[in-house]
């Protein structure tokens, strides 16, 4: 079962695993997933490696869920060229063979059982002994700090602690994958954030793979090593946290990672490290997010955030510095910041005024940084 | 100075409180009705004159000439038996139809009409089709499997619903989640399905055998000449035998019993899980 060999636990309860394992934890190449004639995944590649925290990121219906479903076997792919786990080709194996394991939305627990016994389930299932399955569920219970809730009944959990006994529940497998489908959706802002530091320290300590689906721009910054966008089926753009919020590369990526600004331009002139495209007779500088390199008289889309836009100073603009005449459109107060929109030549332009009771001047000129405007193709989604 | 519209202070007489008595009331004597006869037939059991309207003076007489005269026990082994098996059978088979339904996507409502469609045709219609069916066209002998086979159409579609309501209730994420930790589709019934849907099962199975065990409609047709107790009662009732006290004993007898099997039941169904 491989499960015994990796069972070397420290003094401190941390898990060491015994053999080394092969640094790629998982590879999947070419996978296609179809319902009906609804195409759910289009020819997804994608791979993780050992102790990295990998998010799926994308809106409700991109396929993100059904990808985590065939990775825990629940689904078996329609098509794929390899489904690679932990060195074995599982594309046709079910879930209750594949050494990965998965924290439900709802958590799943089993409603008959106690706390306990719903950690015990999966030991049972593999023959473990009472003692030693007891000894084990208690000691990751403690983990999750739940010990003094061993023989509570489910029902009488709340949902913080039903995450617990849920991610307890997978993690006393050792799993080689943590697979976590939107874990923390149903749980209040508050809690979602203390969970998050906590799920991040519980990685880190077992050195596990986790593999995480969220929806949400910010859970995915704060916790990920790598984040995969999907869109409609398809991974559509991926890198580290830093990667994905500067240099989204498509319309969708920029507007998903929360870019408030983002107009049509045409390319007037490329530069070694900038870009100079003009809008409405306005020129601006960018840099270029996506793969490849544009021409002059192509149409590319310019983004950037509205918290990098700033009121300019009466002085002439400092080099690298884009900037735009403006008149008071809206002013919208949000408690810790002003949301404030610009009428301009180019279109509305939002701004995030971090003082919230700053007074607005009704016409003005903003500005913001050519390294902090992205630029890439506007014939893409 | 403009008059306010007015709060009208007198109740209607729909938010009297004297309806909370009034249910009440009606609640007894609802109860009473239900419990007075069955009470009356406890009572005059014991009593040495029962077809006399009054009770006492009381005696175990009737008691000790039931044992005495065995003519019973027959029917009364082959309406258990009968009802045993239909309980079994119904509640197997509607397990397995109840859960699939809620696996099918479309038509399922259409299907579970016509499962329950049978519990809405009159007994006697469905005794004389059935009793048609058997004997012309499949050449059967009347008696117990005649009896079972017209039993099981009766409360299949009891069981069946039963089962269903649980089944439709049942979360099918906690089969994901038991297959994630590594149990095949066999040890998922047994151990996470079954659990959670077997007040249902239990009760279906605990429905066909009442069912079963009360029949006379069907059983009329069907029983050839083997005797069920419901029809045996019901002869010693209508003709004017010299057993005709007896039926008040067996009658206790047999409530008793019911009561023991329901109890016995519950307690499965509800006792046990404050654990």
């Amino acid at each position: 079962m491989g499960l015994n060999e990796r069972q070397m636990t420290t003094e401190d309860g941390s898990v060491e695993a015994a053999a080394p394992r092969p640094a790629r934890i998982l590879e999947v190449n070419r996978l296609v997933h179809t319902f009906g004639d609804f195409t759910a995944l289009n020819d997804v590649s994608l791979s993780a490696n050992s102790r990295e925290f990998v998010t799926l990121l994308g809106p409700s219906g991109s396929g993100k869920s059904t990808l985590l479903r065939i990775l825990a076997g629940l689904e078996l792919p329609t098509r794929v060229d390899a489904l690679i786990l932990d060195g074995h080709d599982v594309a046709d194996v079910p879930a209750n063979r594949r050494n990965v394991a998965t924290v439900f939305q709802h958590y799943g627990l089993f409603p008959h059982l106690n706390v306990l016994e719903n950690v015990e389930y999966g030991l049972r299932v593999r023959k473990v002994a009472k003692a030693e399955r007891r000894q084990r569920a208690l000691r990751m219970l403690e983990q999750v700090q739940l010990a003094d809730f061993a023989h509570r009944n489910i029902a009488k959990l709340s949902g913080g602690q039903k995450q617990r006994v849920a991610l307890a529940r997978s993690l006393v497998l050792e799993p080689v994958i943590l697979l976590l489908d939107e874990p923390l959706g149903a749980l209040d802002e508050k809690l979602r954030i203390d969970m998050q530091v906590e799920l991040l320290q519980l990685q880190r300590s077992l050195g596990m793979t986790f593999i995480y689906v969220t929806h949400s721009q910010e859970e995915a910054l704060t916790m990920s090593d790598r984040i995969l966008l999907m869109n409609q089926g398809r991974i559509v753009q991926e890198g580290t946290p830093e990667d994905m919020f500067d240099r989204p590369a498509s319309r969708f990526a920029a507007s998903f990672m929360g870019m408030e600004n983002m107009f049509e331009a045409v390319v007037a002139e490329v530069g070694p490290e900038t870009i100079t495209v003009t809008a409405d007779g306005v020129t601006f500088s960018g840099i270029w997010a996506a793969k490849g390199a544009p021409a002059a008289g192509d149409r590319v889309c310019c983004a950037f955030r509205s918290e990098k836009v700033r009121i300019a100073g009466d002085g002439a603009p400092e080099p690298g510095l884009n900037r735009i005449e403006g008149s008071l459109e809206s002013r919208i107060y949000k408690g810790k910041y002003l949301d404030i929109t610009y009428r301009t030549a180019i279109g509305p332009l939002r701004m995030r005024e971090w003082d919230a009771h700053a007074v607005t001047d009704e016409a003005v000129r903003i500005e913001w940084r050519a390294s902090q405007t992205i630029l890439f193709p506007a014939n893409e989604q | 100075m403009t008059r306010r519209p007015g709060i009208n202070l007198i109740p209607h007489w729909s938010e009297r409180h004297s309806w909370k008595r009034l249910g009440l009331v009606a609640g007894v004597i609802a109860l009473a009705i239900i419990y007075l006869p069955i009470l009356w037939l406890v009572v005059m059991s014991f009593s040495a004159e029962p077809l006399s309207g009054f009770p006492g003076p009381f005696t175990l007489e009737y008691y000790r000439e039931l044992m005495a005269q065995p003519d019973w026990i027959g029917p009364l082994l082959n309406s258990l038996a009968i009802a045993a098996g239909v309980s079994v059978v119904a509640m197997v088979t509607a397990t397995v139809v109840g859960r699939a339904i809620p696996r099918i996507g479309r038509g399922r409502f259409g299907i579970v009409g016509i499962m329950l469609l049978p519990m809405m045709i009159p007994g006697v219609v469905i005794g004389t089709a059935l009793f048609l069916y058997f004997r012309v066209a499949l050449d059967m002998k009347m008696g117990l499997w005649s009896l079972f086979l017209g039993h099981f159409v009766w409360a299949y579609p009891f069981a069946f619903l039963s089962v269903l309501i649980v089944a439709l209730r049942f979360d099918k994420v906690l089969l994901d989640a038991a297959a994630d930790l590594g149990s095949g589709p066999i040890e998922r019934f047994w151990r996470i399905e079954l659990p959670l849907i077997k007040d249902g099962v239990i009760a279906g199975g605990l429905f066909s055998f009442l069912l079963s065990f009360n029949e006379i409609a069907r059983s009329i047709y069907l029983k050839g000449r083997t005797e069920t107790l419901p029809i045996y009662l019901w002869q010693q009732a209508a003709s004017h035998s010299s057993h005709i006290s007896l039926i008040f004993p067996l009658n206790v007898l047999i409530l008793l019993a019911s009561i023991l099997i329901v109890s016995l039941a519950f307690w499965v169904l509800f006792g046990r899980a404050k654990g």
